[in-house]
């Protein structure tokens, strides 16, 4: 009893079992909730499923019609004598049950491709993965420094972060066709949408961390007898490093969700534009076992960057611990 | 005012032979740190706002000075002004005869936020300035370790900040700062946030330290007892502007233990600095500071009254 | 089929940045192509591998439309898959092109379609139509009005994007739709009772799909697409071979990830031309009849619908003289 009001305390941690029964409850739920959705009949289930036509002249076996739509048609015939439709509670295309999902996420991943030069899944994959990797890395080589500047030096933020602030408002999109004026129809104009997608949120968001640096640290520091650089190096780059590993992250989630707009720029490929094609087409089933695979590797590569930051930075992990 | 009122106590500045030919031998000894009509203004939203006027004291070799003075008035600007982290609207400050600007090893600094490298080991927090200093990875790490074990932290020589306890976090920053073998150390409120146990113990061990080796301190606190306990004289501001009241000489003889608190010295000090810092005569401000309450407890409360 | 200011913003910045591409011979000529299956229909020779039969050395690129076009005006193709009214839009803002090849018109797979009680077209009267303003749907539309003695004044137009027509018409918010596959097949899908009451199979030629080539690339290489056009023939006798029909759609069909049955209805609706079908279409004239026709049409209704800004020398934009040589 005082165990559960004490589950409600503002900012206390749980003990470690609560906590991970919690967390594998948090997809459950969800996946309860969308199960019980597709699969117990008088939830939503807004349609029906047309098996038989019966005697209505535009049914078709297999279309989707409102329930309403179909109660009025069964009592027509009802009333005319002629055969009835017949059908199943059905809903919208737009949502597939799990199992459906499931089994395109599968074959996703097992159907041989049909032509020569058409891909692999992995391989799509592989391709989106690169043009992330290399537009987060390129973004990061300037966005870092830059933004650490900023955050040091107030020259370099009344230098820099007026414009930036200006530029993080253009669409990184819009900048599709200079892309690909510039760079090509292939992986760089790609790589660079999601550089200015991620780009000047990273510069705000370091340089703002950087700022948020205790800056009594610095005048110890200085007490201490560090000048200048030793300053930047030795005490702003520490001080700042586990919150600035932090933000990237967030910044690279940030980066997967330019993706879908980097992949219909150039040539057509990658993770996201399978989903968009698909989508066009309506195999919803194969959209969100897509989404669920962006999903996967997005949850993957930040459990084992939090992971691997535990690692580095070993006076944070006692931190946590303490 | 207080219960200690009813004995009959000497004057403040009655001093014992012993303590008048010690502090006839403290003047005797080099200035280390000179203070020339110090003037400092901040400009603030409100207009210009003056924290420190004309201040000027010297501090001789290894004297141990306490500042101390109410709230906001300019006890933190000061020693911050010393350290070199703000710069005075006027005035001059010189470290043994020269002329100082901007912070540096040669005063070592002591803050009451602990101000330890959380990224770092306790180890390499006191190697830090060593290194600034250009010393080898090794010799540093030597140094360092004897710093560490001065102040009896030899087992947390790997240990990283939090893992620490305040007493401890404030033990490693007097290290680091000694480690640099300033000229003074400059300490604001360092045991300002510690609890009256611990407070008590490093006052100890600072009283230690500071016989051990060769430093000059000052020491800021707003804490009288802390004040009479460690300083051979305590310069007291007063708020608005902050300015230099006076510069009392404490006739409590060295070394000090803590039997001394109840010392008929101790006590005449203690009546003074209470008279300086809260002055008797305003008992119109006093009812001022008095709440204006209204009775909020029930009329049948079954208790009637906290007395 | 599918264009607008966005795009005519793309191609400007493309052509701002535009460097004509070097006329050298040894390059690959690149081609994009996207998803309608008078286009798609250039996967039967790449899987084939019939264009290095045929000694061309091309390079197909999948694209999204949209982007292919971008992509050509900013130099970066020398052959792109367009319709003959978006060779002009693209042309007006910065990339000429010349259409040298004739895949398809559109047989029906752009419809306007009526929701329950709508029977025809007269019947559009006062009503509401969910249509994508300055796109060839609502080309489609008015010539679906102007046939049935109405015009624009006589319906209200709400401006839908294309893809979101099915769902606007199962809301109810609007009486009618006009799209192109595969929405209006969704749309008729998605709504019981409705159903297509004018097509581009009403009007063929309103609409045709195109191989448009950059004009230096077409100097400089007349022979490479010399033969692109006749590995283009070989495709579409394939297609209409009722032995290989089946394989070619099953190409098709897993160019754009969709199932062979359901690819085969889109492709019903396109009418891919054989080189007998698609001359009669390459010879001056006015009306839909004629490409030089339509496009005159199509140049008339960007004007007016201010897609840009002046009348196109449409005559330049089309060049029938590789397929009058085949
Ligand atoms: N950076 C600053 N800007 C404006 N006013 C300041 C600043 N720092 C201190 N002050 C003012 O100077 C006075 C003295 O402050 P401080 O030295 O912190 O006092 P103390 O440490 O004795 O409590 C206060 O009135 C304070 O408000
Ligand atoms: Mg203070």
């Amino acid at each position: 009893m005082t165990q559960t009001l004490q589950w409600f305390a503002p900012r206390r941690q749980l003990a470690p079992r609560p906590r991970l029964v919690l967390g594998i409850m948090s997809f459950v739920l969800p996946l309860l909730i969308w199960s019980l959705v597709s699969y117990v009949p008088w939830i939503w289930h807004p349609l029906v499923e047309v098996t038989e036509p019966g005697s209505v002249s535009y049914f078709k076996a297999g279309q989707r019609v409102e329930r309403e739509l179909f109660a009025a048609e069964t009592a027509k015939a009802l009333e005319a004598g002629a055969p009835q439709p017949q059908g199943t509670p059905a809903n919208p295309v737009y949502l597939p049950a799990p199992h459906e999902v499931l089994q395109a996420f599968y074959l996703a991943f097992t159907a041989e491709p049909e032509r020569r030069n058409e891909k692999w899944l992995h391989e799509s994959l592989a391709d989106s993965i690169y043009v992330i990797f290399w537009g987060f890395v390129i973004s990061s080589i300037i966005g870092l420094p830059l933004g650490i500047l900023c955050g040091t030096y107030d020259v370099f933020s009344r230098l820099a972060e007026p414009f930036v602030e200006f530029f993080r408002y253009l669409p990184a999109p819009a900048f599709g066709a200079l892309a690909v004026a510039i760079l090509g129809i292939y992986q760089a104009p790609k790589i660079a949408i999601i550089v200015i997608g991620t780009l000047f949120q990273q510069i705000l968001v370091i340089s703002n961390t950087t700022r948020k640096l205790d800056p009594a640290l610095l005048e110890a520091a200085q007490t201490l007898g560090a000048r200048r650089l030793s300053l930047l190096f030795r005490v702003v780059v520490p001080g700042i490093i586990t919150d600035v590993y932090k933000d990237m992250r967030i910044l690279l989630g940030w980066a997967w969700t330019y993706l879908i707009v980097a992949e219909l720029i150039g040539t057509s490929s990658g993770i996201t534009w399978f989903i968009t094609q698909q989508a066009r087409y309506k195999n919803f089933d194969n959209v969100f076992a897509a989404i669920m695979i962006i999903g996967i590797i997005g949850l993957s590569t930040d459990l084992l960057l939090a992971w691997l930051g535990r690692r580095i930075f070993p006076w944070q992990r006692a931190e946590a611990r303490a | 005012m207080t219960r200690m009122q009813q004995f009959e106590l000497p004057s403040y500045l009655e001093q014992s032979d012993a303590v008048r030919d010690r502090f006839a031998r403290l003047r005797q000894r080099p200035v280390v740190l000179e203070v020339k009509g110090l003037n400092k203004d901040f400009e603030t939203s409100h207009g210009p706002v003056t924290a420190l006027r004309d201040i000027s004291f010297v501090t001789h070799k290894r004297e141990f000075v306490c500042v101390i003075g109410p709230s906001g008035c300019g006890k933190s600007t000061l020693i911050r002004i010393l350290a070199g982290l703000e710069t005075p609207t006027s005035g001059q400050l010189l470290l043994d005869g020269r002329a100082v600007h901007g912070p540096g090893p040669d005063r070592g600094m002591v803050f009451q936020s602990y101000t330890l490298f959380p990224w770092l080991t306790v180890k390499k927090n006191v190697m830090f300035g060593l290194e600034r200093a250009g010393r080898g990875r090794l010799a540093a790490e030597e140094e360092a370790m004897q710093w560490i074990e001065l102040v009896g932290l030899s087992k947390f020589a790997r240990s990283y900040p939090h893992q620490l306890s305040g007493g401890m976090k404030q033990r490693v920053a007097i290290a680091r700062a000694l480690a640099n073998q300033p000229r003074i150390l400059l300490m604001d409120e360092p045991f300002g946030a510690l609890d009256a146990q611990t407070r008590a113990k490093m006052q100890s061990y600072l009283m230690e330290i500071w016989k051990n080796i060769d430093i000059t301190v000052l020491f800021i606190t707003h804490d009288l007892d802390e004040a009479i306990y460690l300083a051979d004289r305590i310069l007291v501001l007063k708020a608005h502007p902050g300015e230099v009241q006076e510069l009392i000489e404490v006739p409590v003889p060295q070394p000090r233990s803590p039997e001394q608190l109840l010392s008929p010295e101790f006590l005449a000090t203690r009546k003074r600095l209470e008279e300086l810092i809260h002055p008797p005569q305003d008992d119109a401000a006093l009812s001022e500071d008095h709440l204006n309450m209204v009775r909020m407890v029930a009329v049948d409360d079954e208790v009637e009254s906290v007395f | 089929m599918k264009t607008t200011f966005r795009t005519r913003l793309g191609s400007l910045l493309g052509a701002a940045c535009l460097v004509l591409s070097s006329l050298a011979g040894a390059e690959p000529l690149k081609i994009g192509y996207s998803d309608w299956p008078g286009w798609v229909a250039w996967e039967v020779g790449v899987e084939k591998q019939w264009f290095k039969e045929a000694g061309v050395d091309v390079e197909f690129e999948w694209f999204d439309y949209v982007a292919s076009m971008d992509a050509f005006a900013a130099g970066q193709l020398q052959g792109v898959g367009m319709t003959n009214g978006d060779a002009l839009v693209t042309g007006a803002t910065g990339a000429r092109s010349v259409m040298v090849l004739v895949n398809d018109y559109s047989d029906g797979n752009d419809m306007v379609i009526g929701g329950p009680g709508i029977a025809g077209v007269k019947d559009l009267k006062g009503k509401k139509i969910g249509v994508e303003i300055g796109f060839v749907s609502h080309l489609l539309l008015l010539d679906a009005l102007k046939n049935n003695g109405m015009t624009e004044a006589d319906v209200e137009l709400v401006n839908v994007p294309t893809n979101e027509t099915p769902q606007v018409l199962s809301s109810g918010q609007v009486d009618a739709i006009v799209a192109w596959q595969p929405n209006s097949g969704m749309a008729l899908k998605l709504v019981p009772g409705s159903k297509a009451i004018y097509t581009s199979a009403d009007q063929p030629g309103l609409i045709y799909d195109v191989l448009a080539v950059s004009p230096e690339s077409l100097a400089a290489n007349r022979e490479d697409w010399m033969k692109v056009l006749k590995v283009w023939y070989r495709i579409v006798a394939y297609i209409n071979d009722p032995k290989t029909r089946g394989d070619a759609v099953k190409i098709m069909a897993s160019r754009v990830g969709v199932p062979p049955e359901e690819y085969e209805a889109f492709i019903a609706g396109t009418k891919i031309l054989t080189l007998e079908e698609a001359l009669p279409h390459m010879k001056k004239g006015d009306g839909f009849k004629s490409m030089y026709g339509s496009t005159q049409i199509a140049d008339d209704f960007n004007v007016a619908n201010k897609v840009y800004e002046k009348p196109q020398p449409v005559d330049a934009y089309i060049d029938p003289s590789l397929m009058n040589a085949l």
